[in-house]
């Protein structure tokens, strides 16, 4: 399984030459399975340029997991250029609603007045499915979906490819669900990312800035260690970073989650544009 | 490693129970009492920390729940019971012992707790020890 980090930014896009060292776009990452079956991540700014260069491939079926809808992580849809080709065909899977299907609420991005262009007129065949409730299969991978703590219905995934296990929770606040400190099968996301190789985890905020943003749905770093540590995972990458947050104080951060892991745990790494992880 | 987890909706019922001054319990979708608050630790005589997780036939064992004309309630016929079984709000009264013997005279508003339209995950139920009759 084979790792690619388009964008790593949370909440909004951030450019600049501040941010340049991590990157400025917003959710997105490529997984390429064991069998060459390619699954993407999120939808955010980063989908723009994966796009440009799965459009130099030969014309096939990507998988597309959504966690949640909020526009950072659907914002580079409208320009992801398989979806503007006929010959395409796009299987996205999302969080379930009561109120609405997967399409109808892509579509309220994709349709003016957000958009120009509306999603009926994109020439790819785009599927759009809720993510089922128990583990299924994609490629060569089993993939898990479970709802998980964040405003609105949010889900993290887990992707096992040939034994080795990526967990993908990028928006995320188990904060507030550990408050006794007791089990951690009662902590959010805990079974999505128990013994992951890979966890790529929302870092939003400081310590200091959690406290006025308690139940904005984002982890602070230490929680994210924290969560990391309880899940026990192989190594923790700090994602969904603030767009406020500068390269700089990105890697002044990085001291303490790395003191907060256990030893027998790697470093963590700064998810970054470009970063490749391979598993397996 | 075992990796199965509660649903989100039963991990935030109890998180949001933690939180409440109000006695609040939660059952999960097996009847099994997985949490109670420690407003409910005064009710029900001890806390949590000190009960633990317990199955539906003990806790109605341990707690003795009845009618205020003394029947014997089963789990399946107390106010959270119902709402898991019938899956729907139910609010009564019944007379229970906490386990530090004291009898009480309880008014329970207790709903079934649903992750989809199809899905029960469990039972939140919010209950005020009645005042004793003068």
């Amino acid at each position: 399984m084979k790792i690619r980090v388009w964008g790593a930014r949370g909440s909004l896009s951030a450019p600049g030459p501040a941010t340049v060292g991590y990157g400025g776009n917003t959710s997105c990452v490529e997984v390429e399975l064991a069998d060459g079956t390619s699954l993407i991540l999120d939808a955010g700014s980063g989908i723009r340029e994966l796009g440009q260069r799965l459009l130099g491939r030969e014309q096939g079926e990507l998988h597309i997991c959504l966690t949640h809808l909020h526009v950072d992580h659907v914002e580079g849809l409208g320009f992801f250029g398989p979806l503007w080709r006929a010959g395409w065909k796009l299987r996205f899977w999302g969080p379930p609603s009561t109120t609405a299907t997967l399409r109808e609420r892509v579509s309220r991005y994709l349709s003016p007045p957000l958009f120009p262009i509306g999603l009926s007129e994109a020439p790819a065949e785009a599927v759009f499915e809720d993510a089922p409730r128990e583990p299924w299969r994609i490629g060569s991978a089993v993939i898990e979906a479970q709802m998980v703590e964040h405003r609105g219905p949010t889900l993290g995934y887990r992707i096992e490819d040939e034994g080795r296990v990526l967990a993908y929770v990028p928006d995320h606040e188990p904060y507030l669900t550990a408050a006794l400190g007791d089990e951690p099968k009662w902590i959010s996301g805990w079974a999505l990312a128990a013994g992951a190789d890979l966890l790529l985890h929302d870092s939003q905020y400081t310590d200091e800035e959690y406290l006025g943003r308690l139940g904005w749905g984002h982890s602070s770093v230490t929680h994210a260690a924290n969560f990391a540590r309880a899940a026990g995972v192989r190594q923790l990458a700090m994602f969904h970073h603030d767009p406020m947050r500068s390269d700089r104080e990105l890697e002044e951060l990085y001291d303490q989650v790395a003191d907060s892991l256990r030893r027998d745990q790697e470093p963590p790494l700064i998810a970054r544009e470009g970063l490749e992880v391979i598993l397996g | 490693m075992e990796r199965k987890q509660p649903d989100l909706v039963l991990i935030v019922a109890r998180s949001f129970a933690t939180k409440l001054a109000t006695p609040t319990l939660i059952i999960d979708a097996n009847g099994n009492l997985v949490y109670f608050n420690d407003a409910a630790s005064d009710v029900l005589g001890r806390s949590y920390l000190e009960i633990g997780t317990l199955h539906a036939s003990r806790w109605q064992e341990l707690f003795q729940p009845r009618t205020l004309d003394e029947e014997p309630l089963t789990a399946e016929q107390t106010p959270g019971g119902i709402a898991l079984l019938e899956r729907r709000p139910v609010h009564d009264s019944f007379v229970m012992r906490g386990l530090d013997g004291r009898e009480r005279e309880i008014t329970v508003t207790a709903f079934p707790l649903f992750s989809q339209p199809d899905e029960v995950v469990g039972v939140m139920s919010i209950f005020w020890e009645r005042p004793a009759k003068s």
